[in-house]
């Protein structure tokens, strides 16, 4: 009679990029229907380990067994071996932007081959209609994947790996660019095909999630384990934050800097953001922080492009006190797409955001200035990089983050406006971005944060502005509750 | 385990960038970064040519050589500013011959070829590079405005501005057209020509702007993430503007110094440069997808297709193999280039 035994197990992994060693000596098993959450604060090396379970990116040594395949590690790929056993949804997006959502989902699929091996367009058609229908999503099989949102795109490439019969699935950090409602989709779907006997590798940096939807805990610090298959029971969101970030975390409230009667930094007066939609009237004033709210498609993400001069309103204009724009730091809402150059290094990336505040004579670039203002940024924003040189692409992806939003702060902005600014930052690191953001605000710099997150919110902002249908239809100024929070923004939908 | 270069407060010992790379690695790093890659193979190339002919390395033939490759070096940098913003031009070898076509046919009298206009002689310069500059400008105008692809829109201008050099001259060249054209190409100094102080200056100048000046900054990231470098705050549709501006008006110059040299306006004049320049480029380290190069590379680019071309020459290889061998000289030496950027960057992985 065989015995019961993990689908996936992993043993004395290291792996090593140049001067860092991302992971040293980590076991790691799956138990067969079990969701597996690995957390670790930024840098730690979880992607890392989940792309060597993959075979995205083969792990340097060790011994690999996925369900019935085993073999030794030494650095070779063997993503292939184990290809009907496993899929990846990665932390950068991998989809083909100019093919279309039917194109992507079923590429290198046998289920829409007919029996030359050539592919049925109407099968592919037909499958991806049902499979919007099962997730609840309005998406034609022909639009072009680079035409969707942040949240589209991700949810794509998690059906795509959903979708494709696999024992084991990967999913690292699924819901950082998920809406609420996106979010519970999702886990609907994963919870179904957990009864079906499906095991999942789960990674996230919301750490209430673990507790709704994963079993197991393993957690790693610099490349180690250091909790190992813990059981969620008996654990909570502190205990979780305190073991990644090795030192104890607490959680921050907000504080109110607003500048009582002081001049606004900036007006939007008249505004549309599409043709016939209602005008929009808003001011930013010093030592603010505005959150704007609503669900997806509200509109927020445009108003905020728009307040940061971005975008162009269909109507209206946005102007600072004396009719010029004040100077606007902009962390983008996808980082992969706006928000770094992956081929430079971190310096450069950094200091692109300031190059007049950097340039002197002649507009050359004062050494000096960049290296002490990147130096102080990166450290502000908690950027983990083996070197200021580091090419920001090999960066993780909470990192990867920071830098954008140090970039943000670079040109010395009079505004900050941040969409989804945490995205993919860990426990630790976002506090200290949320006491960042206070900081500039005391000073007298207007934050306009963009979340989906009621925490993020509720810690950092002194007025909520909730969008829907691209205008604005609530406001909480002050010190309101968390649960009134709550029911203003579910109120929109 | 991973250094940390920003270590919040809170978060115990302060660790500053001590990288643990080995300075062998790092320096390996640099050197292809920084564009020095050829430079082994150039000396190579040099000493084996000494053996191969003793002329070879004469104050005369390096004087030579230098004046040759001016003129691909101008084009080849005007190039680059277009290829590192992740675009292409295809025009310059057009701006190259018309430039100085339009100036010449603007100045010289109608009996001469001229349009019978015949502008003052100082003007010559001022309406070659003013014509090239607007040349690049209209190429910004098609890229930035009218959305086109830079490959179909430089291609289109490529072929029209060959047509538009034989409707402005007749078909025919036209000699002597004027001081003001002709002093930069061929003028000397301490036996010198002007052309190679120019291709330095050019080169040293551009080579600075684009490591330490903002515009450089913002043109590899450009290259490197269009839509990163907008978020960031700079203005992208100028910086397209001014690289093809820039692009035509190198290429303008290049083309008067070739006028000089030449001490008129032919016909055929730059006729297949680009593909040298493109060559040169890519031989130099630029990369035709945008954000990386530098003038360092470029230069030796050059210098590499210019000292092949030289010694075959000596060597008195029939000519039609001269073009064959600068070919197969181009494919090795992109290998080389490729290979040596995949060795010191990238993900490595350690035995
Ligand atoms: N291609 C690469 N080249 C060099 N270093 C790399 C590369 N990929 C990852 N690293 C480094 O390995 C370490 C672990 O990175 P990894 O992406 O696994 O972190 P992570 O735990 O997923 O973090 P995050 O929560 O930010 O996503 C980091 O220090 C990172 O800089
Ligand atoms: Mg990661």
């Amino acid at each position: 009679m065989e015995q019961i035994r993990p689908i996936v197990e992993m043993r004395g992994i290291s792996k090593t990029f140049g001067s860092t060693r991302a992971l040293r000596d980590v076991d790691f098993t799956l138990e067969e229907g079990e969701i597996h959450a690995l957390l670790g604060r930024n840098g730690a090396g979880k992607s890392t380990l989940v792309s060597a379970m993959s075979g995205y990116t083969p792990a340097d040594t060790g011994t690999i067994r996925i369900a019935s395949t085993e073999f030794n590690v030494d650095g070779s790929s063997y993503a292939a071996r184990i290809r009907g056993d496993i899929a990846h949804v990665q932390q950068t997006p991998q989809m083909f932007d100019l093919l279309s959502v039917a194109e992507n989902l079923f590429l290198e699929n046998d289920l829409v081959r007919n029996r030359w091996g050539m592919v049925s367009y109407t099968r592919m058609i037909e499958k991806t209609e049902k499979l919007m229908r099962d997730w609840n999503m309005d998406i034609a099989p022909s639009d072009l994947a680079g035409e969707l949102g942040a949240g589209q795109r991700q949810l794509l490439e998690i059906m795509k790996a959903l979708s494709r019969g696999v024992p084991v699935i990967i999913l690292d950090e699924p819901t950082a660019a998920l809406s609420n409602a996106e979010k519970r989709v999702l886990f609907d779907q994963v919870k179904l095909l957990k009864t079906a006997g499906v095991s999942f590798v789960y990674i996230s940096h919301h750490l209430d999630e673990i507790f709704e939807i994963a079993d197991t805990v393993t957690i790693l610090r610099d490349g180690q384990v250091v909790k190992s298959r813990a059981s969620v029971e008996g654990l909570d969101t502190e205990t979780l934050a305190n073991l990644m970030m090795g030192e104890k975390t607490t959680r921050s409230a907000r504080e109110d800097h607003t500048f009582g009667d002081a001049a606004p930094l900036l007006s939007a007066r008249q505004v549309q953001l599409k043709p016939d939609r209602p005008k929009i009237d808003i001011d930013v004033r010093p030592g603010e922080i505005i959150a704007l709210a609503g669900p997806v498609g509200s509109g927020k993400e445009d108003l905020a492009m728009v307040l940061a001069g971005q975008q162009a309103p269909a109507s209206g204009q946005v102007s600072g006190p004396n009719g010029a724009l004040p100077t606007i730091g902009l962390v983008p809402t996808d980082r992969h797409a706006s928000g770094y150059v992956g081929i430079l290094g971190v310096r450069e990336n950094v200091a692109l955001g300031g190059l007049e505040v950097l340039s002197g004579n002649f507009g050359f670039i004062s050494k000096a200035k960049e290296d002490s203002l990147v130096n102080r940024l990166t450290r502000q924003t908690d950027v983990i990089a083996s070197s200021l040189d580091q090419a920001v692409s090999q960066l993780s992806g909470g990192n990867q983050q920071k830098v954008v939003f140090a970039r943000a702060l670079c040109r010395d902005p009079q505004i900050i406006v941040a969409l989804s600014p945490t995205r993919g930052v860990d426990v630790g690191a976002k506090e200290q971005l949320y006491a960042l953001l206070r900081d500039l605000a005391s000073k007298g710099l207007g934050v306009i944060v963009v979340s989906d997150e009621e925490d993020e919110i509720s810690q950092l902002a002194n007025r909520v502005v909730i969008v829907f249908e691209d205008r604005i239809v609530d406001e909480m100024v002050g010190d309101y509750r968390m649960e009134d929070l709550i029911l203003h923004m579910e109120g929109a939908t | 385990m991973t250094m940390e270069i920003g270590v919040p407060e809170g978060h115990g010992g302060k660790k500053m960038a001590a990288d643990g790379q080995s300075a062998l690695a790092r320096f390996g790093h640099g050197f292809v970064a920084g564009g020095w890659t050829m430079y082994p193979v150039l000396l190579l190339l040099i000493i084996v040519g000494a053996f191969i002919a003793p002329r070879f390395l004469s104050f005369i033939n390096i004087i030579n050589i230098l004046e040759q490759v001016s003129v691909l070096g101008l084009t080849t940098i005007g190039l680059t500013f277009v290829l590192l913003i992740g675009r292409l031009d295809l025009s310059l070898e057009g701006v190259v011959g018309f430039a100085p076509m339009l100036a010449a046919v603007m100045l010289v009298p109608a009996a001469a070829g001229g349009f019978g206009v015949e502008l003052p002689q100082w003007m010559g310069l001022i309406v070659a590079l003013g014509c090239a500059g607007l040349i690049g400008l209209f190429n910004g105008f098609l890229v930035v405005k009218v959305g086109l692809n830079p490959f179909i829109s430089t291609l289109g201008l490529l072929v029209l501005l060959r047509g538009g050099i034989l409707i402005i001259s007749n078909g025919r060249s036209i000699y002597s057209p004027g001081e003001s054209l002709t002093w930069l190409g061929s003028a000397q100094i301490a036996g010198i020509p002007m052309a190679v102080f120019v291709f330095l200056i050019v080169a040293t100048v551009v080579g600075l702007v684009l490591k330490y000046h903002r515009y450089g900054r913002a043109l590899y990231a450009i290259g490197g993430n269009e839509d990163a470098a907008r978020a960031a705050g700079i203005n992208v549709d100028r910086m397209i503007w001014s690289a093809f501006f820039f692009a035509g008006l190198l290429a303008g110059l290049a083309g008067i110094l070739l006028t000089g040299r030449l001490d008129s306006a032919v016909t055929t004049q730059g006729q297949g440069i680009i593909f040298s320049a493109f060559a040169a480029a890519v031989i130099g380290g630029v990369s035709l997808g945008g954000g990386r190069g530098t003038i360092v590379g470029v230069v030796s680019g050059v210098l590499l297709i210019g000292v092949i071309n030289n010694l075959l020459t000596l060597a008195q290889v029939p000519s039609f193999y001269v073009q064959a061998s600068t070919g197969a000289v181009i494919i090795i030496a992109a290998i080389l280039t490729t290979v040596a950027s995949r060795r010191s960057g990238g993900v490595k992985t350690r035995t």
